[in-house]
């Protein structure tokens, strides 16, 4: 079946079959079948597991509460239901997303500035030769992308591009080319049945 | 103790500390200081600018949730404004949860109607497309087949004239797509621009980008709007300046407080190491 089913896709992608293309076609229309309806097994997951905490009264019991509380009433205010004033033009759903997801999701991401800074101070510093050249090339990126340095000193933007483009570049293409190779020999061995983990979520026979 | 000592193992609260009021201040106060233009922003305005044509169909695809939004909704709004000073179609979609509740939120700051576009003959949202990138796939050989309605008001895709010209990826002209992972740009590349050739410009978080040069440098990616400060030139070039002009005060005095932690702290380094000698 996994034969069957990675060659239903890899096939019409090099080689324009129309009828193993149609077939492809409705496997895929399958997956997304699938994968739509596993949004349902996503929300009732979390239910389970944070009423299970709430049941229990373990540590921090009352943040799983919260989470029910929320996706109970997110789910149900935003219901597909447009003809019962649901959906995403709801006004608790809207609301809810607006003062709180949105500033939530954007607090979580800015904390990374803090620690990005905490990081920087404790990383680089030149202890040897390998961390000097984190250090300068590090320093010169933050410089090169800040309108503060680069109107003082415009040769930051060429000297931060030439990094960018040049070292940075042949390093992401070693480790993309080297993730490919493994990719494909993962795929052979899956498709000689080598590899049979998946079938189980374990190792190799 | 001493001083270099206690710089050299500085608490990270104290860090957390000036972090925060380097951040704050020009939030507050703006210092208005001046914003260069970079070969990135030119190439994407020029791209947008040039290589987007009267008739033209373009996908813009909002892949981030609410965390992505302080980096790339400015661009995302200015790319917009872009997009809507030209006679174009646009489809409105995404493969991640949140895209389509994003692009709500930008519809307060830019309104389609005041350019004179109309939904469902200029442009359509179809929403949240689930299932990654074989989703993109599904939708590169037949939008009809991958989607039954679209999300505004959850119609057929019959229903709506923009849609009698599109139908698979050989319809569309361009990718717009703003991201923060997966499923984005690489896989955008092997199911739309390998496979169709459809040109794709790409808008995506700071720590992205690195892994986006090969793209770029390859040509299968068109062009590139590598975060906030480049989004910040973008709007001046555009002379609509935003979100992104608002913030980039706030990047240039964080990114001289890292400079001159880093300075400091290699000096308390040295001077603790000789001092130890």
């Amino acid at each position: 079946m996994t034969i069957i089913a990675t060659l239903l896709q890899v096939i019409p992608y090099y080689f324009d079959i129309p009828v193993l293309s149609n077939v492809a076609s409705t496997a895929t229309n399958a997956v997304l079948l699938i994968v739509a309806c596993a949004t349902f097994v996503g929300v009732i997951s979390v239910l389970m597991v944070h009423a299970k905490r709430v049941q229990r009264r373990t540590e921090g019991w009352y943040f799983s509460g919260l989470i029910i509380v929320f996706v109970v009433i997110m789910v149900l205010t935003g219901l597909p239901l447009q003809e019962f004033g649901l959906g995403s033009k709801n006004s608790i759903f809207n609301w809810i997303f607006t003062n709180i997801q949105t500033p939530l999701g954007g607090t979580m991401y800015s904390i990374l500035a803090f620690f990005i800074t905490s990081a920087a101070v404790r990383a680089f510093k030149a202890r040897n030769i390998e961390a000097a050249i984190v250090l300068v090339s590090g320093t010169l990126m933050v410089m090169g992308n800040a309108p503060i340095f680069t109107n003082t000193v415009p040769v930051l933007v060429d000297i931060s591009l030439w990094i960018r483009n040049i070292p940075n570049m042949a390093t992401m293409r070693g480790v993309m080319i080297g993730a490919a190779l493994g990719a494909v020999a993962l795929a052979v061995r899956t498709l000689m049945g080598i590899e049979r983990g998946y079938l189980r979520g374990g190792g190799e026979d | 103790m001493s001083i270099m000592d206690k710089i050299n193992n500085l608490d990270r609260r104290i860090i957390y500390l000036l972090a925060w009021i380097f951040v704050l201040f020009p939030l507050i106060f703006p210092l208005g200081l001046p914003i260069p233009i970079s070969s990135d922003a030119r190439s994407w305005y020029n791209f947008v600018e040039n290589n987007v044509h009267d008739g033209d169909t373009v996908i813009f695809s909002l892949m981030y949730g609410t965390s992505g939004m302080p980096e790339l909704f400015p661009m995302s709004v200015a790319t917009m404004k872009h997009i809507l000073q030209k006679d174009v179609k646009f489809v409105v979609l995404g493969f991640w949860t949140e895209g389509p509740l994003v692009f709500n939120a930008l519809l307060r700051q830019v309104n389609p109607a005041d350019y004179g576009k109309v939904y469902g003959v200029d442009w359509i949202n179809l929403g949240y497309i689930p299932g990654g990138e074989t989703a993109m796939g599904a939708l590169a050989t037949s939008f009809q087949n991958s989607v039954a309605v679209d999300f505004v008001e959850g119609r057929p895709l019959s229903d709506f004239p923009i849609m009698d010209n599109i139908r698979t990826a050989t319809d569309i002209d361009l990718i717009i797509s703003f991201e923060t992972g997966t499923p984005g740009a690489p896989e955008w590349l092997r199911q739309w621009n390998t496979a169709y050739g459809v040109h794709i410009i790409v808008g995506c978080i700071g720590v992205s980008v690195p892994g986006m040069i090969p793209y770029i440098n390859s040509g299968q990616i068109s062009a590139l709007m590598p975060g906030l400060t480049v989004s910040a030139e973008y709007e001046l070039l555009l002379n609509k300046p935003g979100l992104a002009v608002a913030g980039v005060d706030a990047v240039s005095t964080s990114h001289l407080l890292i400079v001159l932690l880093v300075v400091i702290g290699n000096l308390a380094f040295f001077m603790t190491k000789e001092e130890k000698k």
